[in-house]
C-alpha cells in the first residue's frame, strides 16, 4: 500500500510537468514565429541574437508597404464572411428538411454529401480555370472565390447542421406546426432560437476553413481577389533574407484565427466528429 | 402531399448546387483525358483547342502511366498520407491519455494545444521550412552548430578528448531535397493534426466507464492491459473518424508541398497533376482520374467503415 501512495504523489507531479510539457512544445512553432516577428531582418539570422535583441515593432509598421497586407486580409475577410453567410442560407433549410422530414433517402444523401468532399480538388483544376476564365469571366473574383469557399464547405456544414438539429426534440417542432404557424415561421421562430449555439458554432468553423482554404483561393485568383493563403505563399523562400518581416505578416495572417479557434475549442470537436464523440 | 414535397424543395438548392459542383468540372476532366490538348504548341497548333478530332483513347492513360514521375507521386500520396494517419493517431493516443487527467492548468493546456490546428497551411509551411528546419539559418542549423562546437570544445580534454575525437561532425539536413522534403511535409502536418486527434481523443476518454476500470484493477489486470482491452475498444470509433476526416483533408494536400518542394522533384498525386496542367492538360486530366479512382476506393472504404456509426 505504502507503495501505491509514494507513487501517485510522485504522479501527482510527473503527469502535470508532462502535460505542460508537451503542451509547451506544441506551441514552441508559433511562439517562435511570433518572438522573431519583433527582431529586425538581419537579428532574425544572427545567432549572437537568438534570445537577447532589442525588440522592434518595425515589421507591422512596415508590413503595408512590404506587403500590401490589409489588402489581402480584406479580401479574406470578405471571402470569408460571404462564404460561410450563404453556406448557412443554402444549408439550415435542407439540414432541417433532413432532420426533421427524413425520406428513404436521407442517409443516402448526406453520404453522397460527404463523399464529394472526398474528390480531388486538382483533378478538376484546369476545367474549373477554363470555365471562370474563358467561359463564365469570373476569374479572380470575390464572386467566384465566395462561390467555391461555399461549395467547398457545403456538405460539412449541413452535416454539422443535421448534427445539431437531431437533438431538438420533434414534438416541439409538431407543435409549431399544430399552431399552424408555416415552414418558413418554424425556421425562423422555432428552429433558429433553439439551435442557435450550434448554428452560431458551425459558422465559426466553417470561417476558419475558408480563412484557411489554400487551394482554390490561390489557383483561382491572381491578384484581385487574392486571399492570406496566396499572399504567404507567394513570398515563400526568402533564403533567410526577410525572416523578421515574413514572421510579422505570417502572424498577422493567423492571429486573428488562432484566436477565433481558442474560443470554439469545445465545439470543434462535436462539430467535426458530426456528433458522434461527445 | 404538402409534407412530402416542402422537405424535397428545401433541401433542392444544397442538392443541385453539390450536383453541378461535381458532375460539371469532373465531366470536363474526364472529356480532356480522352483527347490531345496542350496550352501551346508550335508544331501542332490543332491541338491547342479541345476538339473530339483531336481523340487519342486512352493514349493519355498510357502516357501517364509510363511517366517516371507517376509511379513517385503515387508512392508519395500513400507515403505522406499514411505516415501522417500513423503518427496523429499514435502521438494522439499517447498525449490524450496523458494529458486526461484533473491538473492546475489543464484549460491552458488544452488551449495551448490546439493552437496549431488552427495555423492556415501557407504559413505552417513558411515557418517549419525557415525559421526551424532550414540547414543554415534555421533553429536546426543553429541547433547542430551549437552540438558541433560543444564536441569541439571536449576534444581539447585529456582523456575524454579521445573518445569525443571520434564523433564525427554533424551535418544537418536539408530539408528541401528530394526526399527529405517529403519528411518535412509529414512532419509539418503532424505537428498541425496531433492536437485535432488529441482534443477528440480526450472528449471521448471522458465518457469512459471507470467502474469497468475499477473491476479490472481489483481483478489484478494491470495498467497496460487495462488500455489494451478497455480503452482502446472504447476509441475505436473516435480512431476510425480521425482517420477519415484527416483522410479527406490529407488526399489533396498542396500547400504545403507547394512551398516545401517546389521544383526539387518531390511530389503527390495533386502537384503532378499541377505540373501537367502547365501544359499537357490530356496528361493533367488522365491524371486527375487516377487521383479520382484512388480517392473513390479510400472513400468507399472508410464510409462503409465509419459512415455507419455516424448515422445512429
Amino acid at each position: 500500500m505504502a507503495t501505491i501512495t509514494q507513487n501517485s504523489r510522485f504522479s501527482k507531479v510527473l503527469w502535470p510537468a508532462v502535460a505542460w510539457l508537451i503542451a509547451l512544445i506544441f506551441f514552441f512553432p508559433i511562439f517562435w514565429l511570433v518572438f522573431t516577428s519583433f527582431k529586425t531582418d538581419q537579428d532574425a539570422v544572427n545567432p549572437e541574437f537568438l534570445f537577447r535583441f532589442t525588440p522592434t515593432l518595425e515589421n507591422y509598421t512596415n508590413m503595408t508597404q512590404n506587403y500590401d497586407y490589409w489588402k489581402f486580409a480584406t479580401n479574406s475577410v470578405i471571402t470569408s464572411t460571404f462564404a460561410t453567410l450563404f453556406a448557412l442560407i443554402v444549408g439550415v433549410p435542407a439540414a432541417y428538411a433532413m432532420a426533421f422530414n427524413p425520406s428513404r433517402h436521407t442517409k443516402d444523401i448526406l453520404m453522397w454529401m460527404l463523399s464529394t468532399k472526398m474528390l480531388p480538388a486538382a483533378a478538376v483544376l484546369y476545367p474549373m480555370t477554363f470555365l471562370t476564365k474563358n467561359f463564365l469571366q469570373i476569374y479572380d473574383t470575390h464572386f467566384l472565390v465566395v462561390l467555391v469557399l461555399c461549395l467547398v464547405n457545403l456538405p460539412i456544414v449541413i452535416w454539422m447542421l443535421f448534427t445539431y438539429f437531431k437533438e431538438i426534440p420533434k414534438e416541439i417542432i409538431e407543435a409549431g406546426k399544430m399552431d399552424g404557424v408555416n415552414t418558413w415561421g418554424e425556421i425562423k421562430d422555432i428552429l433558429i432560437p433553439l439551435a442557435w449555439g450550434g448554428i452560431a458554432s458551425t459558422a465559426l468553423l466553417t470561417f476558419i476553413f475558408c480563412w484557411n482554404e489554400a487551394y482554390w483561393t490561390v489557383r483561382l485568383t491572381t491578384f484581385n481577389a487574392s486571399t492570406l493563403s496566396t499572399l504567404i505563399e507567394g513570398n515563400r523562400a526568402p533564403e533567410g533574407l526577410f525572416f523578421g518581416r515574413l514572421s510579422a505578416v505570417s502572424t498577422a495572417a493567423i492571429a486573428p484565427i488562432v484566436i477565433l479557434g481558442w474560443f470554439c475549442q469545445k465545439q470543434l470537436v462535436a462539430g467535426l466528429t458530426f456528433g458522434a464523440v461527445k | 402531399m404538402a409534407d412530402r414535397t416542402l422537405p424535397k424543395i428545401l433541401q433542392t438548392p444544397a442538392v443541385i448546387l453539390l450536383l453541378i459542383w461535381m458532375i460539371v468540372p469532373l465531366s470536363m476532366t474526364l472529356y480532356f483525358s480522352f483527347i490531345r490538348y496542350v496550352l501551346s504548341s508550335t508544331v501542332r497548333p490543332e491541338w491547342t483547342t479541345p476538339a473530339l478530332s483531336n481523340w487519342r483513347g486512352f493514349g493519355n492513360y498510357g502516357y501517364v502511366l509510363k511517366a517516371k514521375d507517376f509511379v513517385l507521386a503515387v508512392q508519395n500520396s500513400v507515403l505522406i498520407v499514411g505516415s501522417i494517419l500513423i503518427l496523429t493517431v499514435l502521438l494522439g493516443l499517447a498525449i490524450a491519455v496523458l494529458v486526461n487527467r484533473g491538473f492546475p492548468g489543464r484549460g491552458i493546456v488544452r488551449v495551448l494545444l490546439i493552437s496549431p490546428f488552427f495555423v492556415m497551411p501557407a504559413v505552417n509551411a513558411v515557418l517549419w521550412i525557415n525559421m526551424i528546419l532550414d540547414p543554415v539559418l534555421g533553429l536546426q542549423g543553429l541547433a547542430v552548430g551549437g552540438l558541433n562546437s560543444l564536441i569541439d570544445g571536449l576534444r581539447d580534454f585529456p582523456v575524454l578528448g579521445y573518445f569525443f575525437n571520434l564523433w564525427p561532425t554533424l551535418e544537418p539536413i536539408s530539408f528541401r531535397a528530394t526526399q527529405t522534403s517529403a519528411y518535412a511535409v509529414i512532419m509539418m502536418v503532424t505537428w498541425q493534426w496531433t492536437p485535432f486527434a488529441v482534443l477528440i481523443f480526450m472528449t471521448s476518454l471522458q465518457s469512459e466507464d471507470e467502474s469497468q476500470k475499477e473491476a479490472a484493477t481489483l481483478d489484478g489486470a494491470s495498467n497496460w492491459s487495462k488500455f489494451i482491452n478497455l480503452t482502446v475498444p472504447h476509441l475505436g470509433r473516435p480512431i476510425a473518424i480521425v482517420i477519415m476526416i484527416q483522410s479527406i483533408f490529407h488526399l489533396s494536400l498542396y500547400a504545403e508541398i507547394e512551398i516545401v518542394s517546389r521544383g526539387n522533384g518531390n511530389k503527390n498525386l495533386p502537384y503532378l497533376i499541377g505540373e501537367f496542367a502547365n501544359n499537357n492538360i490530356g496528361a493533367a486530366s488522365a491524371t486527375g482520374i487516377f487521383a479520382v479512382i484512388l480517392a473513390n476506393i479510400i472513400a468507399i472504404f472508410l464510409l462503409r467503415m465509419v459512415g455507419k456509426t455516424l448515422m445512429d
